[in-house]
């Protein structure tokens, strides 16, 4: 079993957010997934970007390059 | 109470909510049609005269007990948020095409689970429309589809569909106001008092584990995540146990008695614009009825959008009839579709291939 760790996890008004970060980061090189929303965040069943804790400034960066608006960013064990 | 941290609580929450489907099974509801959000809502549409066919008129406890089972559990763990703005007549018109497809392949997503756990296999060929629907409907999440944030909004917005649910809950217990069918499937239920409970417990679990349908296959082919098709899983094989325990298993196409046709293409075609709409509309019509149940305003309009949507499928002609044997000459008389149905569906794939692709997230900032 996967031992569980602390990452990132960005969450979003719209699916599309999450679907337009997963593209920016492809293009750009930063590591991360999309995931289900956590269950401990969120009742709603949106996507989120789960990344390294390392990777805060460069998602924030891409973010701001790509105008992707966050709705939070989390620290969670997944 | 987290049910989402492991898949063994998931498994746990589909079993609970398959035990709720085999009592009300078990204790009067249609054979097959243990629990089905759009026949039951079709139902609850013809209970309040919004239309007129005699044999599907029930004010369904179920339905209000799901959205008021989710609104409960919402409020009690703080997750309850009064959110609206997300295109909502859009909502409405896919609620709309989320059970014209149901109607037309005859049951829910829920109620696809249910008869292929039943051996129907209308329901199996079904399942290849409703993953194509939802595979689409990933597609145009890819090309960038959105219909724009919710936002936060006065927290009476998102009680009103609760307070409405228990306004013909009321109806139904205390007036003598609300249609009833006295023959056909509106006739067979469970006792209230067992369907309100089962509604209400199939809510809270439903609510806290996210189940959804189109959700759990959406999040297989986007993510390879399996946790929502954990829940979908368990539920089945509950049934599948409960069928074959109780004779009820029977694999085979043409079967009188369980409310199916055998119009494989049309089978697909519902199902199919059932997929694709709920990934549009971000759930099956189970899901929205726990999400406006915890305060979405846009899921309430969805709703709406199904409760019209069911009252047209039977005044415009449009849902189908199933498999059937006929009493005097003990024939089987096949279910079909009828031409009004197949227009429909037709147009209903259409609608969502224009929502699905021309509301693009740049053109919401």
């Amino acid at each position: 079993m996967r031992k569980k760790e602390l990452k990132l996890v960005v969450t979003f008004h719209t699916t599309a957010d999450a679907m337009a970060m997963e593209k920016a980061c492809r293009e750009t090189g930063v590591p991360g997934r999309l995931i289900p929303v956590p269950r401990e965040i969120s009742a709603g069943c949106g996507l989120a970007w789960c990344a390294p804790l390392a990777q805060r400034e460069h998602l924030a960066g891409a973010m701001a390059e790509r105008g992707i608006e966050q709705e939070n960013m989390h620290e969670c064990m997944l | 109470m987290n049910l989402s941290d492991s898949k063994m609580k998931l498994a746990i929450a589909g079993i609970v909510c398959g035990l709720v489907a085999v009592c009300l099974a078990y204790f009067g509801n249609p054979a097959n049609m243990a629990f089905c959000i759009a026949c039951f809502i079709r139902d609850t549409a013809g209970a309040l005269g919004l239309h007129s066919t005699e044999t599907v008129q029930y004010a369904r406890p179920e339905i209000i007990g799901l959205v008021l089972g989710a609104f409960i559990i919402s409020v009690v763990t703080k997750e309850y948020r009064s959110t609206a703005g997300s295109s909502p007549v859009t909502r409405f018109v896919l609620g709309m095409i989320l059970v014209i497809g149901s109607l037309v392949f005859l049951g829910c997503p829920l109620r696809m689970i249910i008869r292929m756990s039943a051996g129907d296999l209308n329901a199996w060929v079904a399942l290849i429309g409703f993953i194509l629907g939802v595979g689409t409907g990933v597609i145009a999440l890819k090309k960038g589809f959105s219909l724009g944030r919710a936002h936060l909004t006065n927290r009476m917005s998102g009680g009103a569909l609760p307070v409405l649910m228990l306004g013909i809950l009321v109806l139904a217990l205390a007036t003598t106001l609300l249609k009833s069918s006295e023959s056909g499937p509106g006739s067979m239920h469970a006792p209230i008092i067992l369907s309100l409970i089962g509604g209400l417990i199939f809510g809270a679990f439903a609510q806290k584990s996210r189940m959804c349908f189109a959700g759990s296959i959406r999040d297989v082919i986007l993510m390879k995540n399996f946790d929502l098709l954990t829940i979908i899983g368990s539920l089945f094989v509950v049934m599948l146990i409960y069928n074959i325990a109780t004779g009820n298993f029977t694999f085979a196409f043409d079967t009188p008695g369980v409310i199916a046709h055998s119009e494989h293409l049309w089978n697909i075609l519902g199902m199919y614009a059932v997929g694709f709409a709920a990934v549009l509309a971000g759930g099956c019509p189970l899901r929205h009825l726990i999400l406006a149940g915890q305060g979405s305003s846009d899921s309430a309009m969805t709703v709406a959008g199904m409760f019209i949507g069911a009252a047209l499928a039977h005044n415009l002609g449009l849902a189908a009839s199933g498999t059937a044997l006929n009493a005097e000459t003990q024939e089987v008389v096949a279910g079909s579709v009828p031409l009004n149905g197949k227009i429909a569906v037709i147009i209903c794939i259409v609608v969502c291939f224009v929502i699905g692709f021309f509301n693009k997230r740049s053109e919401n900032k």
